[in-house]
């Protein structure tokens, strides 16, 4: 019959060849491979200071009749350090989730057992099945004066650890990043952009509990962010964009009285409207342009660059920015 | 008695129009207006308490002024008005039902600071405590505001009496140093709470619902 040995790293091991004499003849392998007899004290396997290769199936057959007398699977592991033990409610206020991962691995198998405590009761977490380190509870109860003590176990054959969390319910809150970010230029306006989301779908009652939004933006030819506090709503217009730059726009979101900002959203790129063609600045370009006048050519609303009085109806050409001008300065000429 | 305090409110209120004639409010101030103003005033009060808390729990000293400090509520902890309450029983609660807990719950808070007031060691304790519970007694003035012009009476019960109802005095130092403790705790929850109610008011209450009802109070 097979057995499992679970050893320690750095451990010596010895192993006994099932109920054979100490005296009596027998080889043992490893995987299969004839273990040399210098490891060997009579029939007893001895492996010093083992290591994670050492890891295998270790056999002993008798001496003559090479009749198996004995298998083992040795598993070479480590106990377990304390685990990292997070929870956070995402879903306020429907309940939170506990996760859990271990710092470093044990490379054997190991056991997690979690406990909730709100005051006096104890409470069940349900485990999820995907992913793996985690498991959910329900709140009963809201606006709770008293604090819930999660407490993680971990076990396996070498060892155990635990640790423990204490927490307000509301400490916890953390909604997911704002989702389906879209940022678009806005027409006719080369220092807008126009940036609209969602609120995270995991967030089930934004009625009662409303999220506010965070939002930051910059040219990706800066490191310098931009920020943004909106209190409701979610929209927002950038007015202060730097004309035909590419921009890196994000949103995070949070419970507006409780809890901690989301992780960032997406990141979504947009760049300005720019008029086509581009940069009219000087007399000697504006006079290349010949047919530009027969499209239908909407008056654009003012810019801060253009100060629209100084232009239409003479017949001098000014430097301006807004391509109907242009235009209207332009027809004034060859009228 | 609590039309005065009413009136007063209003009075205050109305000052702080722009420009309007008096009494013509039109419909979306009033409710709209006062549930957005009690919800600042929670806010507001909030921060504050987390400074007076702060000083507060360090006056009292260890345990009390440790994060983790956990203790199990004792059975005479329980006067203080705590604002746990089921899930679904806080969704269901009618607009009367949540103010008038929010009013009772202040009122009843308001109460047991002012004792606190009369207690304290240091100046600077004295001096925060008081300011809080003139913050206190605006919110609570506020939302019996709201409570008025949304046509809903008031709790009965006191809004000002120094001494808390019934509550005998802790028989020694630690114990009543366990009492100051939860009364800020409940006032603490009791704020965040009536920031969720209040958002929820403000999203229920409808724009047309006219306010001003002075005239049933015979003024």
């Amino acid at each position: 019959d097979s057995h499992i040995q679970y050893e320690r790293v750095g451990a010596d091991v010895t192993m006994k060849c099932g109920s054979m004499d100490w005296d009596a003849a027998v080889t043992w392998t490893a995987n299969g491979t004839d273990i040399d007899e210098s490891h060997l004290n009579g029939s007893y396997l001895i492996l010093k200071n083992v290591d994670l290769s050492q890891s295998g199936q270790y056999s002993c057959y008798e001496g003559s009749s090479w009749h198996l007398k004995y298998q083992t699977y040795l598993r070479v592991g480590t106990p377990p350090k304390e685990p990292v033990l997070m929870c956070r409610s995402n879903n306020y206020p429907k309940g939170f989730y506990c996760s859990w991962h271990l710092p470093t691995p044990t490379y054997i198998p190991n056991s997690f057992n979690i406990s909730v405590i709100h005051g006096t009761k104890d409470m069940v977490c349900e485990k999820d099945a995907v992913p793996k380190n985690r498991c959910h509870i329900r709140l009963l109860q809201l606006f709770s004066t008293v604090k819930y003590k999660v407490t993680l176990t971990v076990t396996n054959a070498l060892g155990k650890n635990f640790t423990t969390l204490t927490f307000d319910e509301f400490a916890i809150v953390k909604p997911d990043p704002p989702e389906s970010v879209v940022a678009k230029p806005v027409p006719n306006n080369p220092r807008r952009l126009e940036v609209s989301w969602q609120n995270p779908s995991s967030w089930p009652d934004p009625e009662s509990f409303p999220l506010k939004f965070f939002l930051r933006y910059r040219p990706l030819i800066l490191d310098q962010w931009q920020h943004v506090e909106l209190s409701d709503g979610t929209s927002h217009t950038i007015t202060d964009a730097y004309a035909g730059k590419e921009y890196i726009i994000q949103v995070a979101a949070k419970d507006t009285d409780i809890g901690t900002w989301s992780d960032w959203s997406v990141a979504v790129h947009a760049t300005p409207w720019t008029e086509e063609p581009k940069h009219l600045t000087t007399e000697a370009q504006i006079t290349e342009t010949t047919s530009a006048s027969t499209s239908s050519f909407m008056a654009p609303p003012t810019t801060k660059i253009c100060d629209k009085g100084a232009v239409v109806g003479s017949g001098a050409v000014a430097v301006c920015w807004t391509a109907g001008l242009v235009v209207a300065a332009y027809s004034a000429l060859f009228i | 008695g609590d039309s005065w305090g009413i009136f007063t409110f209003l009075c205050a209120a109305l000052c702080n129009l722009p420009a309007l004639p008096a009494l013509n409010c039109s419909e979306e101030l009033g409710a709209g207006q006062s549930i957005q103003q009690t919800y600042d005033l929670t806010r507001y009060l909030e921060h504050q308490l987390r400074t007076l808390a702060g000083t507060y729990l360090n006056y009292l000293g260890p345990p009390f002024n440790e994060p983790d400090f956990n203790p199990p509520r004792l059975a005479r902890a329980e006067r203080v008005p705590s604002a746990t309450v089921d899930l679904d029983l806080w969704r269901g609660l009618t607009d009367n039902a949540r103010l008038a807990a929010n009013y009772r719950a202040y009122s009843r808070l308001l109460c047991y600071l002012r004792v606190l007031d009369g207690q304290v060691g240091t100046a600077e304790l004295r001096h925060r405590l008081a300011h809080f519970c003139a913050s206190l007694q605006g919110l609570v003035l506020s939302i019996g505001g709201v409570m008025s012009s949304l046509g809903y009476p008031l709790p009965a019960g006191p809004a000002g009496p120094p001494a808390p109802p019934g509550a005998p005095a802790a028989p020694n130092d630690f114990l009543k140093k366990m009492d100051d403790f939860w009364l800020l705790k409940e006032l603490q929850i009791w704020l965040w709470r009536s920031a969720k109610d209040f958002n929820r008011l403000k999203k229920k209450v409808p724009p047309a619902v006219v306010t001003l009802r002075l005239e049933a109070r015979g003024f």
